[in-house]
């Protein structure tokens, strides 16, 4: 029981970095990014590749993860430049199908639809981690020096400056702000923050596949970031912990496995209808999507 | 290369059909409601499983079995709109809005055929594999012969209606110009239904056509629908006659593609087109500027 406690908490930072660094782009700067996840499976994959097959470091790994992501978040934002509204997410959905069709099919290098397994347990200098307790120190300690970082990001300069652009473009640029800048630090931010996720994701399951980027895993993240309130992080980490935690229910209802995971996707779905319904700025509610 | 060129373009203009009609039904919805239907890969599946249990499971007689299958597909379309998009509508929910309950609406449809079917391809296994005729060097089968013949006739019948008939002309209206359609005193709402109708129904033939030809699975209608999309945007998403051109377009675009690459990269050619025409040409082959980009 404890164990199992322990993987929830350490799944639950993980998912925490994921949607505060969505967060930052969909709720800070107004970008509609609707392919947030690849690049959870960007640094996921990378990390896992650099150190199983190329035996890096853990260290060097994270951080290749981090850079990777940053980068593939410049060439997403280069790409979409001009595209905003129902054109922009569907270009970053499109985002999210070229990662999952490329982990698919580079079978050399991504071992195809079977994925990665036996990624090593992270080591610094000596200090294996190897331990679930460990794990989530190291988890704890990553999870929030990112998620302060943001919070203090939103109330600098940077961060005023990304929510006029979200409120009104024109008038941030009238100013002499150079939007398209902003928007791309934005972006290469928040995919670096992912990768650094999906790179702590890998590292503790040990084993990754292609699904990590599904479509169905967007709504999960999704129905987080909206139930706490786009642009506003303590509603984030809140609806973090009642996203995670709430399917885990379903375990002691001793539902048979094969129904478990389509409830599981079904309640993310209605709680992400119900709240776009009833609720559309969320929990503590500032701003709403448009 | 050269001697299975007829083939690969056969096989899209037999896979293009059925992209038309998806594409068709969603330009329609989209020129109509001015927002991005998601849920419509839902039609597609609900159609095609509704096939599957009626006339493999309980062995109906083929014609009540695709009538079920159509009203299933329409009734889940249909409840879309009802149960979701309009009541956001009433509150005035951006368009972005709609088109994330609208992602949701698909996972939860399809997690629901999961739940009811299983993970597992059902075969349908009513028309049994015969030998394909050849044409023009390419060998077809009857029933992918009787796809594209159902399709052409359905996107017939849908020209005439959105041209020649009542209220087909009243919904383009509405298309063009909404609030001028309101203050001529046309009931808006009464033709977002009948949109959603036609467009289920169209996408509910795509799913049945595809489980007389493949099979059923629950992600077919997700991978359908991302089809049918991109063929719209290469048509001009608004464009009804443009999603049925980018259909047979994108069906032999990508089967020419399979003809180089491993099969597996069929979704990156899709995607790959998708991006080079929301990069070069966001509005599409006949697309006009209509607030699709947020403006």
């Amino acid at each position: 029981m404890q164990a199992f406690l322990i993987q929830i908490v350490i799944l639950l930072l993980i998912y925490l970095i994921v949607a505060v660094s969505l967060n930052l782009t969909l709720g800070q700067s107004g970008l509609l990014n609707l392919g947030h996840l690849g690049f959870f499976g960007i640094g996921a994959y990378v990390s896992a590749i650099a150190s199983k097959t190329y035996g890096l470091s853990f260290f060097f790994a994270f951080l290749l993860a981090a850079s990777f992501s940053a980068l593939c978040g410049f060439a997403l934002m280069s790409a979409i430049k001009k595209l905003s509204g129902d054109y922009l997410a569907l270009a970053t959905l499109g985002f999210n199908y070229v990662v999952y069709t490329i982990l698919v099919n580079w079978m050399s290098f991504t071992g195809g639809p079977v994925g990665i397994s036996g990624i090593p347990r992270p080591s610094f200098f000596g200090w294996k981690i190897a331990t679930q307790p460990e794990y989530l120190f190291l988890s704890a300690v990553v999870s929030f020096l990112i998620f302060f970082f943001i919070a203090y990001l939103s109330k600098s300069r940077f961060g005023k400056v990304l929510n006029a652009v979200r409120d009104d473009e024109l008038a941030a640029m009238a100013l002499g702000k150079n939007t398209h800048k902003v928007k791309v630090q934005a972006m290469m931010l928040s995919a670096a923050f992912c990768g650094v996720a999906g790179s702590l994701f890998a590292h503790f399951i040990t084993f990754i596949d292609p699904s990590l980027v599904s479509v169905t895993e967007v709504i999960f993240i999704l129905s987080i970031v909206i139930l706490g309130g786009i642009a506003d992080n303590r509603g984030t980490l809140l609806a973090t912990v009642i996203i995670v935690s709430l399917p885990e229910a379903l375990r002691f209802l001793h539902l048979p496995n094969s129904a478990v995971g389509p409830l599981r996707q079904m309640i993310f779905s209605l709680i992400l209808i119900l709240i776009l319904l009833y609720r559309p700025k969320g929990l503590f509610g500032k701003v709403e999507l448009k | 290369m050269l001697n299975i060129l007829p083939q690969l373009i056969a096989n899209g203009l037999i896979i293009g059909a059925v992209y038309a009609l998806v594409a068709a039904g969603f330009s329609l919805l989209f020129s109509t409601n001015r927002h991005l239907h998601f849920g419509h890969g839902a039609a597609i599946t609900a159609g095609a499983y509704a096939l599957y249990f009626t006339l493999t499971e309980r062995r109906m007689p083929i014609s009540s079995a695709i009538i079920i299958a159509l009203l299933a597909a329409v009734l889940v379309g249909w409840l879309c709109f009802v149960l979701v998009y309009y009541p956001l509508k009433k509150k005035h929910a951006s368009a972005v809005v709609l088109l994330i309950a609208g992602i949701g609406l698909l996972i939860f449809f399809e997690n629901l055929f999961v739940l009811l079917f299983g993970t597992d391809v059902k075969v349908v296994d009513y028309i049994a594999v015969t030998k394909g005729l050849t044409i023009l060097g390419a060998v077809i089968t009857k029933l992918q012969l009787f796809m594209i013949a159902v399709s052409l006739a359905l996107l017939y019948g849908l020209f005439l209606f959105l041209y020649k008939n009542k209220y087909g002309i009243t919904m383009r209206a509405i298309a063009n110009n909404p609030e001028l359609a309101v203050l001529i005193g046309i009931d808006k709402t009464k033709f977002y239904h009948l949109s959603f109708v036609i467009g289920s129904f169209l996408a509910g033939v795509a799913g049945i056509l595809i489980a007389l030809e493949r099979n059923v699975e629950p992600i077919m209608g997700t991978g359908l629908m991302v089809e049918g999309f991109i063929s719209a945007v290469i048509g001009g998403v608004a464009s009804v006659p443009g999603g049925i051109l980018g259909g047979f377009i994108l069906g032999i675009v990508e089967n020419l593609g399979i003809g180089f690459l491993p099969s597996g990269f069929k979704g990156a050619i899709a995607f790959t087109i998708l991006f080079i025409f929301l990069i070069f040409k966001p509005m599409g082959l006949f697309g006009i500027r209509k607030g699709t980009r947020g403006d």
